[in-house]
C-alpha cells in the first residue's frame, strides 16, 4: 500500500484536552450521516462514549450516536475466536456455488476495495444499495451524460438555485447552511440575498419554504413538467398556454432559470418511493439544455454511509458503478431498474458476504437473502437479523475506522475516527481475502 | 532479492550512447549493476531488442475525471472484458495490501485500474504519469493508483484556474503564489504543476466560452492567461521541480490556434516548460473558416529553444474518449457531434469535461489531426524534447502506441494510410508532400524512454546504466513494428520479471513519484483562512 493509505492525522487535529470531565475532543471529523459529508464535526468522547457531535445535524447526531458498538465474533450462533471465524467465513463463501458480496453502508473505500477483491476471486456477484435506490439516475447518466459540479462550486458561484422535489430539512438538513443558498461565496459575496431560490414542490416533497419563486406539480405531473420546462428552455414553449396550466407554470420556471448566470439544480438521487424513475433523466436533460445559453450544474443528492464510495470503487476496479457479476471470470454489468432491484442476480446464490451495517440492507434484498447463508462483517453484525452463519463485529467507518469515503458529489473525504478499539472492517476483510487466496483448491 | 542477467540482446540505450550494441544487462535487487556472477539466473535475449522500460509522460489513468469517464462507458467495457491473469507468483497488490489477488477488469478506451496496469506492463511500459489531477480529488487519484499494479505512477496537479492562485496574481503576490504551489504539491503528493487552458476553465464557469488572446482578463484585469503562465512557470522553475510545468494551452482544437501556442511558448521562453499534446494546438488557418497544419511552426520554435519541450498527443483512427479539465472544449465537441457529454465544475480549482469520440479517417478534421501529429514527429528537431503520447485516451488509447511506432518507423506503411484518408485539408501539408524520415530503434528508445525520463527528471529511469532502476523491456525483432511493440518477450519491473515469454506472470506494486518542495509555513495561515471561508473540505483534511 502506498503512503496515501497511512492516515496519520495532521498536526492541527485531534485531542485538545485530556481532562476526563471535559472529555476528549476530535475536530474536523467527517460525518457520513447523509451524503453531504460535512467535515467540521467536533466529536466529544467521555469514558469511551460519544457524548456530543458538535455542528452535527439531527441525522448526523443519530449517525454518531454514542459510538458504542458490540465487539463479538459468532460462528453458528456461538462465540468464537476471530481466527476460527475467518476460517468459517472462508468455508461458507469459498465453497459456495454462487456468492453474493453485498456492500452495505458504513465501511471505508479501503474495506470496499477488499470486499470487491473477494467477489472477483470467488467469481461472485457484487451489489450495493445503489441498485435499489439510485439505479435510475446512474443508468440515465450513462445514456446521456450529465452536467454537474461539486458542492463547493455551487456555494461559491450559483446565483440561481432550483430545488426540485427535495425535502432538504428532512433529508439533508445542513445543505442550505453549508453549501447553498445561505453561505457567502467567492462570487456570491452576499450569500442568500445574492441568490434567487426557486422551488418545485413535487407531490408531498416540499423544498425550502423561503423560495423567491415556486411552482407545485403533482407526482403524476413530474415528468411532464420536466419535458415542458426543457421545451421552454429550448424556445419551444407551447403558445397561448392557459394561466396556471402546467405549460404556463413551467414556462415561467424556465425563464427564471435562464435568467441565472450559474444555475444549480438540486435534486434527490435517492427519493422516497413512489416518484417516477424517469425523473432522473428529465433533470439531466434540463441541465444539459440550460448550458446552451448559460451555465448550469445538476447536483444529485445521495444518502450517507459512503454509499457513493462503493460506486466509485466498483467503477475503478471493474468499469461499472453497481451490480457487477464476475461469474464468467470478468466483470459483467447486470443493472436492474429500481422496480426489479430485489432480483439480485440471474443465477442462484447459495452464500453471501454482507459487508457493512446489515441494518442498511434494503428490505427487498433482505427478502432475497432470507434463505441464504450469510457471513456478515460490519458494525452490529452480531445483531443482524440475516441468516448469519458467521458474524464479525467491526467499527463504523468514520467513527472507529479511518480511511477514505466519498461525498455525494464524488469528492473524496478523509475519515477521522474519534474512537478506537473496535475491530477494523478493512483488516478483517483482508484477512478473509488472504485466507481464501491461500487455500490450495482456491477459487473457481 | 533476486539477480537476473538478460544475456546477449541488442541494446538500445541512448542515454548512455549505446545504439544497437550486443551485450548483457545485469540486475540485482531491483537495480541495474555492472556485472553478476556467471551462474546468476539468466534469460537469453540473443537476437532480441533490449530497451529500458517505457515511460508515459502524459496519460489519464487515475483521476476523478477518469473514473467519471469509466462510469460513462459500460458498453465499451462490455465489449472488452479482461479475465484475471494467471500469475505464477503473487507478490503484491490485488487491491488488498499484502495479499495478491490477480484481478479481472474491463478495457475499452478507459480501462479499469488493474487492467490498466497489466496492459501497460504488457506493452513494456513501466512508468505512467496521470496528467490532470484536481487538487481536492488527489486522495481519489492515489487510491486508484494503489489499484493500478506494476507501473510506477505520479501525477500533475491542476493549478491554472485555481481561485487562490488567481487571487495572488491579482494582488501581485508572486512570492505567495510560489509558496502556494509548493504547499499544494506537497499536500496532494503531486509531481508537477499542470496548467490546462490557463484562465479559460474559470471563464467557462462564468459562461465565457472563448479565450481570444493571452491578455484576456480573467475577472481581474491583472489576471490573464499570460500572467498565469508566467507565474506558474516561474514558480515551478524557482522550486527546481524535476519536471517544471506541464502546459495545455488555450484554444485546444481550434483552427488557427498555433498562434496561441507559439505566443504561450514565447511567454515561457528562457525557462523550462513542457507543452503537452501539441498536435491539438498546432493548427494554422482561421477559426470557423480554414484549417491546415501548423506543425512546422512548432518544430521551428522548438529548434530554437532548448528549454522548451513537448509531447505530441497523436490522434489514432478509431475509438477514443476525450476527457480533460478543459470543460469548454468538451461542450463544443458535444455540440458538434451530438454525443454524450459530461461536465463537472470542480470547486474553485478546475473543471472536467468528457465526450466519447471516434476519429474517422474519412473525416477531414480527424485526417488533418493525424497528419499534424505525424508531422510534429517527423519534423522534430530533437527527439529528446518532443516525445511520444496520444494523450491517452484523448487521441487514442495507449494500446495504439505500437501502431504509432510503426507509422514512425515505416514510411511505406505510413504512406499507404496517408493515401486512404480524407484529403480535403491536407493538400500542401509537409506529410502529403512526402516526408521520408523513418525513426530508428534508437530514436524510438528516445521518444518512449530516455526522453521522457530526462524531461521528468527521473535520473534512474529511461536508461540501462549501472544504478538505474531495473525496468527493462525485451522485444522480439520483427519488421512488423506493430506486432513487435505489442508483444514484448520479457518485461522486467524493478528487478521482477513481470512478462515472460510474452505472458504476464507477476504483478508487483509500482512506486509512487511525488515531490515535497520546501515552503514557508507562514503561508499556511493565509491558505487556511481562504479555505475556511470558501472551500467545503477543511484545511486540516485537505486533501491526500
Amino acid at each position: 500500500m502506498s503512503d496515501a493509505d497511512a492516515d496519520a492525522p495532521p498536526p492541527t487535529s485531534a485531542a485538545r484536552g485530556t481532562d476526563p470531565a471535559a472529555g476528549q475532543i476530535t475536530d474536523h471529523v467527517t460525518c457520513l450521516g447523509c451524503g453531504c459529508g460535512c467535515d467540521d464535526i467536533s466529536v466529544v468522547v467521555r469514558a469511551g462514549k460519544i457524548t456530543e457531535a458538535r455542528n452535527a445535524c439531527r441525522i448526523g447526531a443519530q449517525w454518531f450516536g454514542d459510538g458504542v458498538v458490540p465487539n463479538r465474533v459468532r460462528v453458528g450462533g456461538q462465540d468464537a475466536t476471530i481466527e476460527r471465524a475467518i476460517e468459517a467465513a472462508a468455508d461458507t463463501i469459498g465453497k459456495a456455488d454462487g456468492v453474493l458480496v453485498y456492500v452495505a453502508d458504513d465501511v471505508s473505500c479501503e474495506a470496499q476495495r477488499a470486499a470487491i477483491a473477494i467477489a472477483d476471486m470467488l467469481h461472485g456477484t457484487v451489489d450495493s444499495a445503489t441498485s435499489s435506490t439510485a439505479a435510475g439516475g446512474i443508468l440515465a447518466a450513462q445514456r446521456r451524460g450529465r452536467a454537474a459540479a461539486t458542492l463547493g462550486e455551487i456555494r461559491n458561484r450559483a446565483d440561481v438555485i432550483l430545488f426540485w422535489g427535495v425535502d432538504l430539512a428532512d433529508r439533508y438538513p445542513r445543505f442550505t447552511k453549508r453549501y447553498a443558498p445561505d453561505p457567502e461565496g467567492l462570487f456570491v459575496p452576499q450569500g442568500r440575498i445574492g441568490r434567487a431560490v426557486i422551488v418545485v414542490d413535487v407531490g408531498a416533497e416540499n423544498g425550502p419554504s423561503d423560495a423567491d419563486f415556486r411552482i407545485r406539480v403533482s407526482a403524476n405531473e413530474e415528468v411532464a413538467a420536466q419535458a415542458l420546462t426543457r421545451a421552454a428552455i429550448l424556445g419551444r414553449a407551447a403558445p397561448n398556454a392557459a394561466p396556471d396550466s402546467l405549460d404556463a407554470r413551467t414556462a415561467a420556471l424556465a425563464s427564471k432559470l435562464m435568467a441565472g448566470k450559474y444555475v444549480a439544480l438540486i435534486t434527490d438521487g435517492e427519493p422516497v418511493a413512489g416518484r417516477d424513475p424517469s425523473r432522473a433523466e428529465g433533470m439531466l436533460a434540463i441541465a444539459e439544455s440550460l448550458n446552451a445559453s448559460t451555465r448550469c450544474a445538476l447536483i444529485t443528492l445521495r444518502a450517507g454511509g459512503n454509499r457513493v464510495g462503493v460506486d466509485a470503487v466498483l467503477t475503478w476496479q471493474t468499469g461499472y458503478p453497481m451490480a457487477v457479476d464476475f461469474a464468467r471470470g470478468y466483470p459483467r454489468y447486470v443493472p436492474r431498474s429500481e422496480a426489479t432491484a430485489d432480483r439480485i442476480a440471474d443465477r442462484k446464490v447459495s452464500a453471501a458476504l454482507v459487508v457493512g451495517s446489515s441494518k442498511s440492507v434494503p428490505d427487498a434484498v433482505r427478502e432475497y437473502l432470507a434463505d441464504v447463508r450469510c457471513v456478515v462483517v460490519g458494525p452490529h453484525a452480531s445483531e443482524s437479523t440475516l441468516q448469519t452463519a458467521v458474524a464479525i463485529d467491526t467499527g463504523v467507518a468514520g467513527i472507529h475506522e479511518g480511511g477514505m469515503a466519498f461525498r455525494t458529489d464524488d469528492i473524496p473525504l478523509r475519515l477521522r475516527p474519534a474512537l478506537s478499539g473496535a475491530r477494523s472492517a478493512r483488516e478483517t476483510l483482508l484477512a478473509l481475502a488472504a485466507t481464501l487466496a491461500g487455500r490450495p483448491s482456491g477459487p473457481a | 532479492m533476486t539477480s537476473l542477467r538478460i544475456a546477449g540482446g541488442t541494446i538500445y540505450d541512448p542515454a548512455n550512447g549505446i545504439d544497437g550494441a550486443v551485450g548483457d544487462i545485469c540486475i540485482r535487487d531491483g537495480t541495474i549493476v555492472a556485472d553478476l556472477p556467471a551462474d546468476a539466473p539468466r534469460v537469453d535475449a540473443a537476437g532480441m531488442v533490449v530497451m529500458a522500460g517505457a515511460i508515459d509522460i502524459h496519460a489519464h489513468v487515475a483521476a476523478s475525471s477518469v473514473n467519471q469517464a469509466r462510469r460513462l462507458l459500460p458498453e465499451q467495457h462490455a465489449a472488452d472484458p479482461f479475465a484475471a491473469p494467471r500469475l505464477t507468483s503473487v507478490v503484491a497488490n490485488g487491491g488488498t495490501g499484502d495479499v495478491v489477488i490477480p484481478r479481472s477488469g474491463t478495457g475499452g478506451t478507459v480501462p479499469s485500474t488493474f487492467t490498466t496496469g497489466y496492459r501497460y506492463a504488457g506493452l513494456g511500459y513501466t512508468t505512467v504519469f496521470d496528467a490532470a489531477v484536481a487538487p481536492i480529488s488527489a486522495r481519489d487519484t492515489h487510491a486508484q493508483f494503489d489499484d493500478t499494479p506494476i507501473v510506477d505512477t505520479g501525477c500533475f496537479v491542476l493549478m491554472g484556474n485555481d481561485a487562490y492562485l488567481l487571487k495572488q496574481i491579482a494582488a501581485g503576490e508572486k512570492e505567495r503564489a510560489r509558496q502556494y504551489v509548493a504547499w499544494l504539491l506537497g499536500a496532494t503528493k503531486g509531481y508537477s504543476v499542470k496548467i490546462v487552458n490557463p484562465g479559460g476553465v474559470e471563464l467557462w464557469k462564468e459562461n465565457v466560452r472563448e479565450v481570444r488572446s493571452l491578455d484576456d482578463a480573467v475577472g481581474d484585469p491583472k489576471v490573464t492567461p499570460r500572467a498565469i503562465l508566467e507565474t506558474l512557470t516561474e514558480a515551478a522553475n524557482e522550486l527546481n521541480l524535476p519536471h517544471p510545468v506541464h502546459i495545455h494551452c488555450n484554444n485546444l482544437g481550434q483552427a488557427g490556434n498555433v498562434a496561441t501556442t507559439l505566443e504561450s511558448m514565447r511567454t515561457t521562453a528562457g525557462r523550462r516548460a513542457h507543452f503537452t499534446h501539441l498536435q491539438f494546438h498546432a493548427y494554422a488557418g482561421e477559426r470557423g473558416k480554414t484549417w491546415s497544419s501548423g506543425a512546422k511552426q512548432i518544430t521551428e520554435y522548438l529548434a530554437q529553444h532548448p528549454e522548451t519541450s513537448g509531447d505530441v498527443g497523436q490522434v489514432m483512427f478509431g475509438q477514443a474518449c476525450t476527457l480533460t479539465a478543459d470543460g469548454a472544449v468538451e461542450y463544443m465537441l458535444h455540440k458538434s457531434g451530438g454525443g454524450r457529454w459530461v461536465n463537472v465544475d470542480i470547486e474553485l480549482e478546475t473543471g472536467c469535461g468528457i465526450v466519447p469520440y471516434t476519429y474517422r479517417d474519412k473525416a477531414a478534421v480527424a485526417a488533418l489531426q493525424w497528419v499534424v501529429g505525424l508531422e510534429l514527429f517527423l519534423l522534430s528537431p530533437d527527439p529528446w524534447r518532443l516525445v511520444l503520447s496520444t494523450d491517452h485516451p484523448n487521441g487514442g488509447t495507449f494500446l495504439s502506441y505500437p501502431r504509432l511506432i510503426h507509422l514512425l518507423m515505416d514510411r511505406a506503411f505510413r504512406d499507404e494510410q496517408l493515401k486512404a484518408i480524407n484529403q480535403k485539408m491536407i493538400a500542401g501539408s509537409a506529410l502529403a508532400d512526402g516526408l521520408a524520415r523513418e525513426y530508428t530503434l534508437q530514436e524510438i528508445a528516445i521518444i518512449t524512454r530516455a526522453g521522457p525520463a530526462r524531461l521528468l527528471g527521473l535520473s534512474n529511469k529511461g536508461h540501462l546504466g549501472p544504478g538505474a532502476d531495473a525496468d527493462v523491456t525485451v522485444y522480439t525483432r520483427d519488421d512488423d513494428r506493430t506486432r513487435m511493440f505489442e508483444t514484448p518477450r520479457y518485461v522486467v519491473k524493478a528487478g521482477t520479471l513481470v512478462v515472460e515469454e510474452g505472458q504476464l506472470r507477476r504483478a508487483p506494486a509500482g512506486a509512487r513519484h511525488s515531490v515535497r518542495p520546501e515552503y514557508d509555513r507562514a503561508v499556511e495561515r493565509d491558505i487556511k483562512t481562504y479555505m475556511d471561508r470558501y472551500l467545503t473540505v477543511a484545511f486540516e483534511n485537505y486533501p491526500a
